[in-house]
Parts: structure tokens; C-alpha cells; sequence
């Protein structure tokens, strides 16, 4: 129900669009006039004084509301108090207390990955770096790595990911609020969710946020969502991961034992705000916890050197111990804030330093390595994207579940610092 | 006699405005017949990809729209070429990449509202063919309009979209005896199917056109989108 003071506001911003489009001296028409029969305005004019609406209003599918009625300014005005943004837009703030009696109002509607094109078998990257055939395969438990084809990079990946998630969900660009992106070798400007917001062609007054984190960026991406839907300015968020490390880190700038270990890859994923119970086979997002194990900080750096060459400074050994024990703890909290068995998760969607690590890490929380999705031993560490290819890995497989065989999803990752973050989602 | 592919069948209210492709030795450009009484037709039983023969007068139209030429006596069906052929055509006529070489001139946007101008004097065509990155149309209070991603990147928002074909079948899509929920429908169908079936064609291409100048401007608008709707997707949502 809109107060006098809102409806006061609307007609202001009604009258004032009109005569931006018709001029400032036009008399303003009879409400049930039909501004394009009568001449007031032409089609262009219509849809121009609605997106001028639209931008003033904040309701961005004013005009998809008024399609199939008469294009006249009672019906712009009953759009205005009745259409359904109207309700998150107008609405007064909801106290803290409203807002924790209403939690799981963030649901993910859909997910894709995008790996890089090429398939390139571990043996060839052990000669590319100089390192004797196999060392891959069997010290890290590198099969295979996704390389970028020549027309493939961070832009196409991701927009390749984030297009499928679209469709997949039935859901127009323009639908977007925001868009968040979040890659580990993209360092140029336009950003990547820049460029991300121009592939995708979403409105112009969808927001585009880069955020930063390495590995955890998927996490930090979820976690900014869920915010911006907590406070009510988005609706509908894409988060998109997108990492091509086989541009950086080549042979010659990094040694092998490290750079060999990567691949390129991309996700994507769907957010919408959800009040009430959800229509479709979705999951809900938990919460999300994070912090920064400085005392970890010197097992990885990565610097760009003045002259332009990579500076990488990695101690396998005490990042491995690192990357487990943080990993390792992090679950168990997911474990204990969640309330939720992590024996009785789907699946956990994890950083994957390498497999090995995968494997110890399962062997260390006493669970099967299925519960693990296979990323890294079959495409490579691939950044940012690794947790997000693991996440669309199980939520693909949830998908096979018979209703109500589907089960909360673990979600935990690291990043350089040593940060870490972890979360959960559950059956919505 | 002059042998004319028609390429463009666009409809802004009652009336179409129809283009051809005109070949000149080694060249091949638009041309717009016109009547002699008016810019446009209120019949025209022709379609894209028939070639008709005509006879039109030699002198060119008013800036912007100099492939304006007055038809002189009625159209003559020789013949008719498929989609894909046209296209191939239409991508020898003008064709740009990048935002300022499509009409050889600056492109402003509308502050007020929604939309991209030139002023009449400073365009060097009034149509201009190019490949698209990425595009999708989408309803905005009974009106059709496009946005989309020209080669080069930038973005092209909010155009009208006059293509009398794809208008037809918005309007096919949205009829009463479709049954209930039509607007859902076709809106679902445009956020996922279509752009799939668009995108992945290998003779997407589309026509960018001006409208003949309204309170001094001439606006940008979706002339042409190939490939064309194939009545068959109605069945599809």
C-alpha cells in the first residue's frame, strides 16, 4: 500500500520525465490519454520517458510491466504502485530484527563452468618447463590441464560461463542488478565485470564490481551478494569467476613446480533474492565466515617486479602444510556454524591446490574423495575458478537427486595472506 | 531498368520502408525505393531475398538519406535468393565495426531518455550493416528494442527494432489466441532459446538504420536481424 508522500513523489517524477520527453511547455495529458494514438508521444518517445522512469525510480522493469496495456500516464502511475519491484525498492528499510526472522533469502537458480578449450596432457607441461616427463602426474597428481585457445581469455571464459547461467535460468541480462567478477590473472582496465557487463550486455545501471581474494574470490563474491540482497538494492546478482593462467605464468618466468600447476577456467552463478518459499529445485546461501592467517603470509607471494617479470616466491612445503590445516579448519567451523555433518554434504566445493592435497585433505576429515569434484586433477589449479568449477560440479549432480535427496553443499577456500573463507548452501 | 535485391522490409506504424541492394560494376550499395508521393509504402507484397526489377529515378535523397530513389513504375518479380545468399550480399554493401564509421559521423546518446541521435547534416549514409558480439531484444511496454555489441565493443542500447519480420512475429507471439501467460512466455523465450539460435547462426548479421529527421534529429534504430524468425519457434514456447 503506497503512503500519500510516495504517491506524491511518483506523480513529481512522472510529470517531470514527461516533459523532458514532450518539452517543457507540453501540458501534461489526461491520465487514461493514450499518449501514442493521441500524438502526445511517438513509440521512441513512450519508451524513452519510461527509461527515463526506470533510471529516476530505480524500477528497472517499469516498462515490462506495461506491456500489453494501453501507454497512457494512469497506467505508468499504477505501474509505479503495484508493480512487484516496487515492493523492494519503496519499501522502508527492515530493522535488523526483521531481517534475521527472514534468513535464506539469497537462492542460487543456476551455474555453469567454462574451461579453457585446449587439453593439454601434464607430460607436455613437465617438458615445457624443463622438468622430466611425469613429475606432474606423479608428485602433484596432474593428469591433464584446460589451456585458453588463441581467441580464448578471462572476457570469453567467463562471458561464456555467465551466458549459459543466463539462459539456464531463463533469465535476461537486463534482469541483472550486479555484476560480480573476480579473477587471479586479469589485472587490466576495463575490470573484467567491466567488460563482463558490456559482453553480456546488461543494462547500463547494472552495478560492476571487481573483488579481489585470489582463490577465495569466489567466496568473497558470494558474500558481497548476499549483502547487497540483504539490503535491499539487488534483486538479481551474476558472480562470475574467470582465471587464465597459461598467458602468465610461462616457462622461463616461473618454475615449473609451480606455474606447471595451472590451468584456465571460468564460473558463473545466478542469485536472486527470495522471499518466501523457493518455486524451483535451488539452494540457498548460509552464511559466510572469513579471516587472514598472516602467519602463513611468507609461504606464497607474487609480485610484479619493476622490470615486468613475474616475482614468485613459493614454498611448496609449508604451503602445502598451510593450505591443510587451514582448509581442514575451516571446515570443521562450516561444520559447527552450519550444525550440518560434513559427512552428510553433497559435496564439498574446495580450493584445489593440486590432488594430491585433495586427497590428503579427504583422508584428514575422514571422508571418500567423491565428495571431492574432480577440478584440479583434470584441468589444473585454476585460481579463483577452482572452487567455482568444483561448486557448478556438485550443484550438477544435485540436480540428478530425486526431490529431497539433495544435500547441503560445503563450501571452502584460501587465498595468498593466508586468507580463508568458508560457507555452506543448503536445499532451498 | 534497374535489378534490385531487397534486403530490408521495415515497419514503423502503419507504413514499410524497403531497401535493395543495387549492383554498380564492382560495387554493391543500398538503395531505397520511394514513391513518388511519399517515404514509404502502405503496400508492398514483396519479400526479402526477391530480386525485382524497377525503374527508379537517378537522383539521390535528402542527407541523411541519400539511397532514397523515386520508384517510377510498379516492381517486377525475376526472382529470389535464400537468407544466407542476401546476407553474403549485404556484408559487400556498407558495412562498419566501430560506433563512429557507421554513418561516418558522431552518434550521440539521450541524455533525457533512452536512445542514440545523429544531427541530419552530419551522416554520410542513413544505413549501415555490421557484426554483432552479442544481442538481445527484450519488450518494453509493447515496444521491441535491442541492444547490442558492435565488434569493437561498444554497446549500443535501447534501439527500436523496425524489422517487419521480427515485429510480425512479436505480434504472432503475443496474440490472444496464444492463451494465457503470453508475455512471460515470449520474454522467457527471448532470455534463452533465442539467443542461441541468433548467436549461433552462421548468417547473423544485422542493418543499423536512421530515421528521416524528427524535431531535428535522426534516431538509430534496428533496421534488419538475421538470421529471420522462423515461425516454427512459436511452437517452442
Amino acid at each position: 500500500m503506497s503512503t500519500g508522500k510516495e504517491e506524491s513523489r511518483w506523480n513529481s517524477l512522472v510529470e517531470e520525465c514527461f516533459r523532458r520527453e514532450a518539452g517543457s511547455q507540453t501540458s501534461l495529458p489526461e491520465p487514461a490519454q493514450d499518449l501514442i494514438e493521441t500524438g502526445v508521444l511517438d513509440s521512441m518517445g513512450w519508451v524513452s520517458f519510461l527509461r527515463a522512469l526506470e533510471s529516476a525510480s530505480g524500477l528497472n522493469d517499469l516498462g515490462a510491466q506495461l506491456t500489453e496495456r494501453t501507454p497512457s500516464l494512469e497506467n505508468v502511475l499504477r505501474a509505479l504502485r503495484e508493480g512487484p519491484a516496487q515492493r523492494t525498492f519503496l519499501e522502508a528499510p527492515r530493522s535488523q530484527a526483521q531481517r534475521e526472522s527472514t534468513p535464506a533469502s539469497v537462492i542460487l537458480t543456476s551455474s555453469c563452468a567454462a574451461l579453457g578449450s585446449r587439453t593439454i596432457p601434464s607430460e607436455e607441461i613437465d617438458r615445457a618447463f624443463g622438468m622430466p616427463p611425469g613429475k606432474l602426474r606423479l608428485r602433484a597428481g596432474i593428469e591433464s590441464l584446460a589451456y585458453a585457445a588463441e581467441d580464448e581469455n578471462e572476457v570469453v571464459l567467463g562471458a561464456r560461463a555467465a551466458q549459459q547461467t543466463l539462459r539456464s535460468a531463463a533469465c535476461g541480462p537486463q534482469e541483472l542488478d550486479w555484476i560480480i567478477a573476480t579473477s587471479e590473472t586479469h589485472h587490466g582496465y576495463p575490470s573484467l565485470s567491466a567488460l563482463l557487463h558490456s559482453q553480456l550486455l546488461a543494462r547500463e545501471t547494472c552495478g560492476a564490481l571487481d573483488v579481489g581474494g585470489a582463490c577465495l574470490g569466489l567466496l568473497n563474491g558470494f558474500a558481497v551478494a548476499q549483502a547487497l540482497m540483504a539490503s535491499g538494492k539487488a534483486r538479481t546478482i551474476a558472480v562470475v569467476t574467470a582465471d587464465v593462467h597459461s598467458r602468465i605464468f610461462l616457462p622461463g618466468t616461473v618454475a615449473g613446480e609451480f606455474g606447471g600447476l595451472f590451468g584456465d577456467g571460468a564460473s558463473a552463478f545466478l542469485l536472486k533474492s527470495a522471499i518466501g518459499p523457493a518455486s524451483q529445485q535451488v539452494y540457498g546461501l548460509g552464511d559466510f565466515f572469513f579471516g587472514s592467517a598472516g602467519q602463513y603470509a611468507a609461504a606464497i607471494s607474487v609480485t610484479h617486479a619493476p622490470d615486468g617479470v613475474l616475482g614468485v616466491h613459493f614454498d611448496g612445503e609449508a604451503l602445502s602444510r598451510a593450505a591443510i590445516t587451514k582448509l581442514e579448519k575451516v571446515i570443521l567451523d562450516v561444520e559447527l556454524r552450519s550444525g550440518i555433518a560434513r559427512s552428510s554434504a553433497q559435496g564439498l566445493a574446495t580450493h584445489q591446490p593440486n590432488p594430491r592435497l585433495v586427497t590428503l585433505l579427504a583422508k584428514q576429515l575422514g571422508l571418500p574423495q567423491e565428495k571431492f569434484p574432480v577440478v584440479a586433477r583434470t584441468f589444473g589449479n585454476l585460481g579463483s575458478s577452482t572452487c567455482g568449477v568444483a561448486l557448478d560440479a556438485i550443484l550438477q549432480s544435485a540436480r540428478d537427486c530425486q526431490p529431497g535427496a539433495r544435500a547441503p553443499i560445503f563450501l571452502a577456500s584460501l587465498g595468498p595472506g593466508l586468507l580463508f573463507g568458508g560457507g555452506w548452501l543448503f536445499p532451498a | 531498368m534497374t535489378k534490385l535485391l531487397i534486403t530490408e522490409i521495415t515497419r514503423m506504424g502503419p507504413a514499410f520502408c524497403v531497401i535493395g541492394l543495387q549492383r554498380d560494376k564492382d560495387k554493391i550499395h543500398s538503395v531505397r525505393p520511394v514513391s513518388a508521393t511519399a517515404n514509404s509504402w502502405l503496400y508492398f507484397p514483396y519479400h526479402r531475398g526477391d530480386v525485382l526489377h524497377c525503374d527508379l529515378a537517378p537522383f539521390a535523397g535528402a542527407k541523411p538519406h541519400i539511397e532514397d530513389r523515386v520508384s517510377t513504375r510498379g516492381f517486377q518479380k525475376e526472382s529470389d535468393v535464400p537468407e544466407p545468399e542476401v546476407v553474403a550480399y549485404l556484408r559487400k554493401a556498407e558495412v562498419a565495426n566501430s560506433l563512429p564509421d557507421l554513418f561516418d559521423c558522431v552518434l550521440h546518446e539521450n541524455k533525457h531518455g533512452s536512445g542514440l541521435f545523429a544531427k541530419p547534416v552530419d551522416p554520410k549514409r542513413s544505413i549501415c550493416g555490421t557484426e554483432t558480439r552479442n544481442l538481445r531484444l527484450e519488450l518494453c511496454a509493447n515496444e521491441l528494442r535491442a541492444t547490442l555489441a558492435l565488434s569493437s565493443g561498444e554497446v549500443l542500447r535501447d534501439l527500436p527494432v523496425v524489422d517487419h519480420d521480427w515485429r510480425s512475429f512479436i505480434e504472432a507471439a503475443l496474440a490472444e489466441h496464444r492463451g494465457a501467460n503470453r508475455v512471460g512466455r515470449l520474454e522467457r523465450f527471448l532470455n534463452s532459446q533465442f539467443h542461441y539460435k541468433i548467436l549461433s547462426c552462421p548468417h547473423h548479421f544485422i542493418r543499423l538504420g536512421l530515421t528521416r529527421p524528427y524535431h531535428d534529429l535522426c534516431w538509430l534504430m534496428l533496421d534488419t536481424l538475421f538470421p529471420l524468425p522462423n515461425p516454427e519457434w512459436l511452437e517452442e514456447f
